[in-house]
């Protein structure tokens, strides 16, 4: 048949059609990685230079004086502008924290129940969720701020925890529902043949397993409060209860603006986001469910 | 151990009858099979006993006592699951020990009984795996074990075999059969395999649409099926069902086909057929109880070969004879071409006659 005398071809033509892709997709891998990586690179690199340096034309590429003064600054309570940080921070730090387990504890049994149990109204409030995120953040700020101060909670950390839920719920609800929906019911079947009662099936055997679908979920919910400004913006105005992304504005000044401190700044916020990456990313990888069941 | 006993069990789903008017009673010490094509409502009717749903209404008795309304856990039941599910996160030892400690029983008897189920189940090695590091027919024991170490009144097991490969699931299904022996244990095994039901139950339970269609020991009902599912569900190759019409030709009864032909009636299937409902009769046979003759002799019908299977000690052949498919079995010495005219010859003593209409067998008292 003819099929014979092509067959060498067809894989040499396909085989170049791959390389050729593959090697664009590498260039462009590339690209977007210097897009992503560069100006962290230059914000580490201002952030060590001295006030003058960081001014100069052209740009020192590498800092000649190499300094941690903007850091010692930032970190030390005695300072003012140091003072200053470590309040935006730990502002930061219990609004994040708080949304992030308020979050948990509401869409742990929500997603739970959405996945497992069937009642009335089931699907018409899944997606009633599902409602809130489906308009720009933006169009909420000012209902939101006339509820805030009917419920006299402006300027509060309050104000924003309850904000950051309505963003945060909806995705943790629906990334958690699909953790569920993976774990098998027959694991809680059978722990409940095996004496355990409806809830201890859920503490003892669900929870284990949905770690990672938590830790995923609390990871969102943790970065999207962190790096919140518009809402912080407006809903606080005392300068002791700011958090970061608004307090850090405080670095430019209409006459100077101290950019080696803004970018230590800047380097000391994603630190906390980094870290937390770092140390629970095997989370996300781990497929626990593997040998539960045979499929 | 003990009895079970269904009264009159339904379970429906909005308008859906899952599981109908089912009664039936489990012997204590007694291997029962559930078996029906899928979708029968055998697994449902497994869960409704486990009380892991909600009966519709009738009663469940385990022992002497009514479980309607008992959490799983008081049943006191264990179950095997199809996909075993295993505690993924657990330890071999730990899912084991696992019904255990939840019946807060002290430390070292629930080490002491976990390891008597290792050693039975002959897995001690395993014990400190993770069921995700273990083979299908390693996590299939530890299901085993997880339902042994406890000692309950009565074993569910949900289709406990048909994930493992056809070697280790003939191999598992003599265990299981040997586990029954040995401990004397009440057992609700739930199957769409009949083979595995034959071989293993002391009752098999057939079950169609919701409806239990026989109750009976394996023999009894592959001898006297009582409706045409139950007869073309048991045995394999499937019992041959061909659909004939009851004439009198003489004063006697006689069955005759769309092609011509004509198959007189002994005098006990005639009775049998006068009892139907119309002259719609259907004729079964199982594939051993058909003679093949390569060329015409009386009582004998024609028929064409379609295809010829040889499986080495016997050789299955399956006719076209009136529209339906026949199988027979030969041995492995007759040659037999497809395509061939071949003639049927049926033990009177042996076939089965099924009222057309109404699909159940035909009775001669």
């Amino acid at each position: 048949m003819s099929i014979a005398g092509e067959r060498p071809v067809i894989p040499r033509r396909s085989r170049r059609q791959v390389d050729g892709w593959r090697w664009a997709g590498r260039i462009f891998l590339v690209l977007m990685l210097l897009y992503t990586a560069a100006p962290m690179a230059w914000m580490l690199l201002t952030s060590i230079k001295s006030g003058f340096a960081a001014m100069q034309m052209p740009p020192q590429w590498w800092p000649e004086e190499p300094t941690l003064a903007s850091y010692a600054k930032l970190l030390d309570p005695q300072n003012s502008v140091g003072a200053d940080f470590l309040r935006f921070f730990w502002n930061s730090l219990f609004v994040s924290t708080m949304t992030t387990i308020l979050a948990v504890i509401v869409a742990v049994p929500a997603a739970y129940a959405f996945s497992r149990f069937s009642f009335p109204g089931r699907k018409f409030l899944f997606f009633a969720v599902l409602l809130r995120n489906m308009f720009p953040a933006v169009i909420f700020l000012v209902p939101l701020f006339i509820l805030m101060r009917v419920l006299g909670l402006v300027n509060t950390h309050g104000s924003l925890i309850l904000t950051y839920l309505t963003f945060g719920l909806p995705l943790a609800i629906w990334l958690l529902k699909g953790f569920y929906d993976n774990i098998p019911i027959q694991l809680e079947q059978a722990a409940r043949i095996d004496g355990a009662t409806r809830f201890q099936a859920f503490l003892l055997i669900v929870m284990p397993l949905s770690v990672p679908g938590i830790i995923a979920t609390a990871i969102y919910s943790f970065i999207a409060a962190w790096n919140e400004y518009i809402y912080a913006y407006t809903f606080l105005s005392k300068n002791d209860q700011l958090t970061l992304p608004v307090g850090i504005q405080r670095f430019f000044s209409e006459n100077t603006t101290d950019f080696p401190g803004l970018m230590a700044a800047s380097f000391l916020m994603s630190v906390p986001v980094v870290v937390l990456f770092l140390v629970l990313q095997r989370y996300f990888v781990r497929a626990l469910t593997e040998g539960a069941v045979k499929h | 151990m003990a009895h079970v006993v269904l009264k009159d069990l339904v379970k429906t789903y909005g308008s859906f009858n899952a599981v109908n008017h089912v009664s039936l009673t489990v012997n204590d010490g007694e291997f029962v099979a559930l078996v029906g094509p899928s979708g029968c409502g055998k697994t449902t009717t497994l869960n409704l006993v486990a009380g892991l749903i909600p009966i519709t209404s009738g009663e469940i008795a385990i022992g002497d006592r009514v479980v309607n309304d008992l959490d799983p856990k008081d049943r006191d039941i264990a179950m095997v699951f199809q996909n075993y599910a295993l505690y993924p996160q657990k330890s071999v030892y730990k899912n084991l020990a696992f019904p255990l400690q939840m019946r807060k029983l002290p430390r070292e008897e629930i080490d002491r009984k976990v390891k008597d189920a290792a050693r039975v189940l002959d897995m001690t090695h395993l014990l400190e795996r993770k069921p995700r590091e273990l083979s299908g027919g390693q996590q299939q024991r530890v299901a085993l074990g997880r339902a042994l170490v406890r000692d309950p009144a009565v074993f569910l097991m949900d289709e406990p075999l048909s994930n493992l490969d056809a070697k280790l699931r003939v191999q598992m299904r003599s265990e299981i059969k040997r586990f029954h022996q040995d401990l004397k244990a009440t057992i609700i095994y739930v199957t769409h395999d009949q083979l595995e039901a034959v071989t293993m139950a002391d009752r098999m339970a057939v079950m169609n649409g919701g409806f239990l269609q026989q109750y009976d020991s394996p023999a009894q009902v592959f001898a006297h099926p009582v409706n045409m599912f139950v007869a073309s569900f048991i045995g394999s190759p499937a019992m041959s069902l061909v659909p004939l019409e009851a004439t009198t030709a003489d004063g006697e009864t006689v069955l005759t086909s769309a092609e011509g032909w004509i198959l007189p009636l002994s005098a006990r299937n005639a009775r049998k057929v006068a009892a139907a409902t119309s002259n719609k009769i259907v004729l079964g046979a199982r594939h051993s109880t058909i003679k093949l003759h390569k060329s015409a002799v009386p009582g004998a019908v024609p028929a064409k070969t379609y295809t010829v299977e040889p499986t080495g000690d016997i050789t299955f052949v399956q006719a076209f004879l009136a529209g339906a498919i026949v199988n027979i079995s030969v041995p492995p010495t007759v040659a037999v071409a497809p395509d061939a005219a071949v003639w049927l010859e049926f033990d009177q003593d042996r076939i089965h006659l099924f009222d057309g209409e109404t699909e159940m067998a035909l009775n001669a008292d």
